[in-house]
């Protein structure tokens, strides 16, 4: 049942087309003329400075700001009718972790979607949710309290919630933010599994240092789209300089991950 | 003795205002527990307190409109709605304020409520005269007046409350967990949100004859925190919560009672505070007293090795556990604790004659040892002196996580026997047939499939695939051998060993 949804639809139209996208919430523009398209199936990392419209460009491809002009397109179908297709899992900072909640129940809640609210929660529900949980190898935690979990199991199990959606497309915000180097292994190995069972996921993230080797193409983003492509070609050094305002300083360090000079 | 407990307790109830007051009490604990609950999940206490008060303004001016459109008086229904639109007004003023400024929503709390709060006093000074009701009673219950209408509203009121909990249970959970999930997947999170708020304003009207305007949030909030300190589970929670409320309206108007006070409001409040400082140091997860015993349980690790040691040490099948007492360094109760540790994960087994360790428990053993023997060697090699060897590495050996272990073992070329001249064991967590390793791992009589060789040793006859037998090492152990299947022997210091990589065959 997992599987079953990403590959039907995935070979051909773009799992996420961006076209000419502008979202503004005042008079400066927050997004302004972004265009890509990201095939199924892969792992994206989205750059750029503090304010650049990272959030913005999440929320339009959930469907939650309507954009001035340009479209977002889920395998051809516009951001708003593609509900549910799309799964958002959100920064670790924004959990309640003391939710008097069950990583059981949390996985379950993927299913919400799927069940109208006169019915009950049923067995298929159920099996999905266990499945997703069994993917992520967290499967004997299912009765644990979220807040009893390292940090790395807790990213496991908001990945089994978006599994357990059916979507095809995962937004992560800032999965690695104050994480440290062991947890953010394990949840890079999570990335690349859902990755390997066909999922497209995108992903907020503020370490230049580490976006080279984490991701398959990243998007460097302010306001305008700086660059989108391989990260030999977007890690670029003048670009980086240009976006960050010549701050070179904070990526000093960056030449021994093979950034073009 | 008995008898009179339960005259007391019978006593109350001949009197048809306190049969009344232990209803309507009841029924609005149950819609403020219930409620509560997510009001304290979503931090929202404030806003209760804050409708609380607003609704003053909307029952007077609820009673005016009555009174001097209809010259009826104390109208209960049309005091109701007044409330509740009071309540209403107070939200759509907060959310405009905080989204329309750049004022937070607390501050917008603040001003809102005590503004229409105001409007209601003055309401009620302006008209003293035709206000014939003690609005004294809205500021702290009336419970022991309260009237047949006011029942039906409050059951009501508490039924429509849990009817809507029990329908939308799940929306309620998931806006209050994760709100931007919920509306992504096309949950309406305002309406949501707007019918919260609803159900608090329907219960809070439903409590005020019980507590008063200026208590009600502790009859909201105060039970459904006791209850989110006793349960991991919001579904244990909205049952547990009522039922604490219950507990502290009934335990407040028998005191009452029996202290003869007339307005039992705040004494329900007090027996709910401190109903929650009872549970704060007494709950079993997340209670004070838990906390204490849960540090006071903790067994050293360290003493809980030490008795790992000692067991296989000793050599005996079955230690006397007397001995074990004894013979363990520290304090004999923590012994003991240490013992009952060791069998809960079932490492040591209790036999009549004594203790054993079981296969789980000599694994464990056997690999405590190796962290001490390789630690042992690591301190020789850094030139620790040698009496002092034995007790540095009897405290270093408790740093032996694999990774450790597996540095140290790497760092001094996979040593065979420590400084006195005993064997170190094996690797066995990581030599487990079928699992690749270092060919560096193995020892002699080991045979293994060869899965990769790199650069370093890319000069030998070694090659992918090939089944090879390790043979024994040299004296001083940095130089492995290895058998290959036509009988040839090849040599290989430590860093070419390292560059073969082997699964190891099963070894029967």
């Amino acid at each position: 049942m997992i599987d079953q949804a990403s590959t039907a639809t995935a070979t051909m139209t773009p799992a996420i087309a961006v076209n000419n996208l502008t979202v503004s919430y005042g008079p400066v523009p927050a997004l302004l003329d972004v265009t890509f398209e990201i095939p199924a199936g892969q792992l994206i990392g989205v750059i750029g400075p503090n304010g650049s419209g990272k959030s913005t460009l999440i929320k339009a491809i959930l469907g939650f700001v309507k954009p001035d002009f340009g479209t977002v397109r889920l395998f051809g179908d516009v951001a708003e009718n593609a509900k549910g297709r799309v799964a958002y899992v959100p920064q670790r900072g924004s959990v309640d972790w003391d939710f008097p909640i069950s990583v059981q129940e949390v996985v379950l809640m993927g299913r919400y979607g799927h069940v109208p609210w006169w019915r009950n929660i049923g067995l298929k529900d159920h099996r999905i949710a266990a499945e997703a949980l069994e993917m992520v190898r967290m499967s004997e935690y299912r009765r644990r309290q979220i807040g009893q979990l390292s940090g790395g199991q807790q990213q496991r199990v908001f990945m089994a919630r978006a599994m357990a959606q059916g979507a095809d497309i995962l937004l992560l915000d800032e999965p690695f933010a104050g994480v440290d180097a062991a947890t953010e292994r394990a949840i890079l190995d999570v990335l690349e599994r859902t990755k390997k069972a066909g999922r497209t996921l995108m992903v907020v993230h503020h370490d230049l240092a580490t976006a080279a080797e984490y991701f398959d193409a990243l998007i460097l983003l302010k306001q305008k789209m700086y660059a989108f492509g391989s990260p030999d070609a977007v890690l670029h050094r003048q670009l980086l300089s240009e976006v960050y305002e010549g701050n070179l300083r904070m990526f000093a360090d960056l030449d021994h991950v093979g950034v073009s000079p | 003795m008995i008898q009179d407990i339960w005259a007391a307790l019978i006593e109350p109830l001949a009197s048809i205002h306190f049969q009344k007051a232990l209803i309507g009490a009841n029924l609005s604990a149950i819609g403020c527990g219930v409620i509560g609950c997510f009001i304290v999940l979503r931090r929202m206490a404030f806003l209760g307190d804050a409708l609380s008060h607003a609704m003053l303004a909307g029952v007077t001016a609820g009673y005016l409109f009555m009174q001097i459109v209809f010259g009826v008086e104390a109208h209960a229904l049309a005091m109701i709605i007044g409330a509740l639109l009071a309540a209403l007004v107070t939200v759509g003023a907060i959310s405009f304020v905080s989204q329309a400024s750049r004022i937070k929503e607390d501050t917008a709390i603040g001003i809102m409520y005590t503004g229409i709060f105001a409007l209601g006093g003055i309401l009620a000074s302006v008209f003293s005269h035709r206000i014939h009701i003690h609005l004294y009673d809205f500021i702290v219950g009336m419970v022991m007046a309260v009237e047949d209408g006011q029942l039906w509203m409050m059951a009501i009121v508490c039924a429509l409350v849990l009817s809507i909990v029990i329908l939308w249970f799940r929306q309620f959970q998931i806006t209050s967990f994760d709100p931007i999930m919920a509306a992504s997947i096309g949950i309406p999170v305002m309406a949501i949100h707007y019918l919260l708020t609803a159900c608090t304003s329907l219960v809070v009207v439903s409590a005020v004859p019980v507590v008063g305007v200026i208590l009600v949030v502790g009859l909201l909030i105060t039970p459904a925190a006791s209850a989110y300190l006793v349960t991991n589970r919001l579904r244990t929670m909205v049952l547990v919560a009522p039922a604490f409320g219950m507990a502290s309206v009934m335990v407040g108007l028998y005191l009452s009672f029996w202290i003869g006070i007339v307005s039992p409001g705040p004494m329900i409040v007090l027996v709910g505070t401190l109903q929650f400082l009872i549970v704060l140091c007494v709950a079993p997860r997340h209670g004070l007293v838990a906390n204490w015993w849960r540090r006071w349980q903790l067994v050293p690790q360290q003493l809980v090795e030490d008795v790992l040691g000692f067991m296989r040490h000793d050599g005996r099948n079955i230690v006397p556990m007397r001995e074990v007492a004894v013979q363990v360094t520290g304090p004999p109760q923590n012994v003991r604790r240490a013992i009952r540790a060791l069998k809960r994960r079932e490492y040591l087994e209790e036999i009549d004659e004594g203790l054993m360790l079981t296969e789980a428990g000599q694994l464990e053993a056997r690999r405590l040892l190796r962290a001490h023997r390789l630690w042992e060697t690591y301190l020789q090699h850094v030139g620790t002196p040698a009496e002092q060897l034995h007790v540095q590495a009897h405290q270093l050996e408790h740093l032996h996580d694999e990774e450790t272990v597996d540095y140290l073992d790497d760092k001094l070329g996979h040593p065979l026997q420590d400084p006195h001249g005993s064997d170190i064991p094996e690797d066995f967590v990581d030599l487990v047939p079928g699992v690749e390793i270092k060919a560096s791992l193995l020892r002699e009589g080991h045979r293994a499939t060869i899965v990769a060789v790199d650069k370093a040793a890319s000069g030998t006859p070694l090659r992918k695939n090939m089944s090879v037998t390790a043979g024994p090492r040299d004296r001083n152990g940095t130089r492995w051998t290895f058998i290959t299947p036509d009988g040839q022997q090849i040599a290989l210091d430590h860093d070419a060993t390292d560059a073969v990589t082997v699964r190891l065959e099963d070894q029967h």
